[in-house]
């Protein structure tokens, strides 16, 4: 019972040794900055080097906007950094992971998107809440537990989707079957057992990804931006 | 001689050989233990009666328990990630919260640490461990160790921040050119910059920044 | 066994007719397949005294059915998972920790802290403890969930295991159970508070404790 407490040697990081653009360990991430990135506000733990860091749209980095937002959408929710170093990402200790873009698409729920290099273009999706990556590049989401990737056809929970690519937009599915037939009937008249929670899914069919977090729990909601009033735009939601 | 072992991340197992063998833990930090355990509520937390007066005026909520008794007890805090770190006569600051468990033979004190804890909001002190023997430190999620060293400088978000050692010099920054556009919170962040030569140790969190936005 | 970890957070699960499986409600994040989810009532079997004690025990955790063809995904608060087998053992259980087992388990109530019966369910009403656990047993598996994971701690003859009750998660094996109180352990917590008992589990068994002292 007696000895010494066996103490692994820490791995301890610098300037030099910290990843490129790589994970640190399942819940942080290291960008190595030389030029922009762009990141939602409140992510970054710790840098080296010279970095700066801007509001998007103010000043000089009006036409960043344009260039890599493409709608007037929650800007800011964003900041860019700028210079040289070696940037530390984390999100509330959510499992981060960074994903490779080759003239593809991807589309993420607005809350787990942590970071992306201005090589990507973003966009509001058709799906209220939902923000559309297009290009080539890397992109750095955040989920709660792993993220555990699907090939259609598959239902998910609305709360436990993180998001999809290149697969065609979901539809949503009700299931109700429970509600048939004579207990049913009795169910839907008195309410007595209550409902399961899960009557409604999203479904996708076709061909491509989907991505699906380990727990219904939401990551906290980031207004993706509003979308113009008028007939045929499906709304906020 | 009590001996450390981390059962996974998350659970610390400190063996208890009886006698004089004793740890300090944070209160009700016991999750487990088998053969015989004594608890003792430590008032004021530091060491002596300076220790006790800082805390007072500090507003320092530390509170600690003496664990004393003969088996294996085990302690952990709300899912926290937890490291240990072996001082050999080195000086661990580090955040009273986040300091789980320390070896008898270590003293605990306070010590003004200026701005970055009026960021946080939990006051304008720091916990520091010195002597010879184990500490375990928690964070939420595992802590990266980070090092300083000439000319290569260090800046932290203020919630990150778990603890360091070494001879470093802490400032303060703010403002580093940060400006929302739509005017909405303060429009200024802040940072800590570390220099000189040593270790910080930050987690994967921001959860506690209440100053920074960035 | 229906039951394979994807991740320390994510369980899947297979159905195929003429089985079926309980789980928490709410707690299917995916499926493919033709599945079907049912709210139950009485969560199986158990019959009406199971039901009555888990109304006592406020244990009501409301279960859904799950029956059909096809793969499902259960995970649940971002806790982690733990599948664990049951081969002719009972596996005591908070309900509101079970994610998911199967249909094929048998299922019932035992109060926690004197052996069971009247007088510690009423015991456990006057102290407000709500130490009731569900049981599961037979041969079958079950998703027990925990909040940063567990570790599993032997209990032998002679060498008993106490656990803070809010840390505590689940035990099997010829196990009894106590409420008691380490020296010290009362001024420390404060006597009014739930907190100033432990869990003293003796026998021969295994008990699974949480890494946080939040219960879920």
């Amino acid at each position: 019972m007696s000895g010494e407490s066996p103490v692994h040697e820490p791995v301890v990081f610098d300037a030099r040794t910290l990843p490129v653009n790589d994970n640190v360990n399942p819940y942080a991430f290291s960008v190595d900055l030389d030029g922009r990135w762009f990141l939602q506000k409140g992510k970054m733990i710790a840098y080296y080097g010279q970095i700066d860091f801007h509001g998007i749209g103010h000043g000089p980095l009006d036409h960043l906007i344009a260039a890599s937002f493409h709608s007037p959408l929650h800007a800011a929710d964003w900041v860019v950094a700028e210079g040289k170093g070696r940037l530390l990402l984390a999100d509330r200790a959510f499992d981060v992971n960074s994903f490779d873009l080759d003239d593809g698409n991807l589309t993420v729920r607005s809350g787990n998107l942590l970071a992306f290099e201005p090589s990507l273009s973003l966009k509001q999706s058709i799906v209220p809440g939902f923000l559309t990556l297009i290009g080539t590049g890397k992109f750095i989401a955040a989920s709660n537990g792993e993220v555990h990737f699907m090939e259609p056809p598959v239902r998910v929970d609305p709360q436990a989707l993180v998001g999809w690519a290149d697969c065609p937009s979901p539809c949503h599915h009700y299931d109700h079957a429970y509600l048939q037939g004579v207990l049913g009937g009795i169910r839907a008249m008195t309410g007595l057992g209550g409902a399961s929670g899960e009557e409604h899914q999203f479904d996708f069919v076709g061909q491509g990804t989907v991505l699906i977090q380990s727990t219904e729990m939401l990551l906290a909601e980031r207004n993706a931006g509003a979308v113009p009033d008028q007939a045929g735009v499906p709304g906020p939601g | 001689m009590a001996r450390f072992r981390l059962e996974g991340s998350k659970v610390l197992a400190v063996t208890l050989a009886g006698g004089g063998d004793v740890v300090k833990a944070k209160n009700g930090a016991m999750v487990a233990y088998d053969g015989e355990m004594t608890f003792k509520k430590l008032t004021g937390g530091g060491d002596g009666l300076r220790g006790m007066v800082t805390r007072r005026l500090t507003g320092e909520q530390m509170e600690v328990m003496q664990v004393k008794g003969q088996g294996t007890c085990f302690f952990a805090d709300r899912a926290s990630d937890i490291s240990l770190v072996r001082l050999n006569g080195e000086k661990l600051h580090v955040e009273a919260s986040n300091l789980l468990c320390t070896e008898g033979g270590l003293r605990t004190g306070t010590t003004f640490t200026g701005l970055r804890g009026a960021s946080q909001g939990n006051g304008l002190f720091t916990t520091t461990v010195e002597g010879t023997g184990l500490a375990a430190v928690l964070s939420d999620g595992p802590a990266v160790l980070l090092r300083v060293s000439s000319g290569m400088p260090l800046q932290v978000d203020p919630g990150a921040y778990v603890a360091h050692q070494g001879d470093l010099r802490q400032s303060f920054q703010s403002g580093v050119n940060f400006r929302t556009v739509l005017g909405e919170g303060s429009g200024e962040s802040f940072q800590v910059r570390f220099e000189g030569e040593g270790v910080v140790y930050v987690q994967p969190s921001e959860r506690n920044t209440l100053g920074g936005d960035l | 066994m229906p039951f394979r970890e994807l991740s320390a957070k994510l369980v899947e699960a297979r159905v195929a007719p003429g089985e079926r499986l309980f789980s928490q409600r709410g707690a299917m994040v995916g499926y493919r397949g033709e599945v079907r989810f049912t709210p139950s009532i009485q969560g199986g079997q158990g019959g009406w005294m199971s039901m009555i004690g888990r109304r006592v025990a406020n244990e009501a955790t409301p279960l859904m059915t799950v029956e059909g063809q096809g793969t499902v995904l259960f995970g649940h608060g971002g806790h982690h998972v733990e599948v664990v087998e049951l081969d002719g053992q009972t596996l005591c259980v908070e309900a509101d920790r079970l994610l998911a087992f199967d249909g094929s388990l048998q299922q019932g109530t035992l109060f926690l802290g004197r052996d069971g019966g009247v007088r510690g369910m009423v015991r456990g009403q006057i102290s407000g403890q709500g130490l009731f656990t569900t049981t599961l047993s037979g041969h079958g598996s079950a998703a027990v969930m925990a909040h940063g994971g567990i570790i599993q701690l032997p209990i032998a003859p002679g060498r008993p295991v106490h656990v803070d009750p809010q840390a505590y998660v689940a035990h099997f094996g010829d196990v009894r159970n106590k409420l008691t109180t380490a020296l010290g352990w009362r001024e420390l917590v404060g006597r009014g508070s739930g907190e100033a008992f432990q869990l003293e589990l003796s026998g021969e068994g295994m008990v699974f404790v949480q890494a946080s002292e939040e219960k879920l």
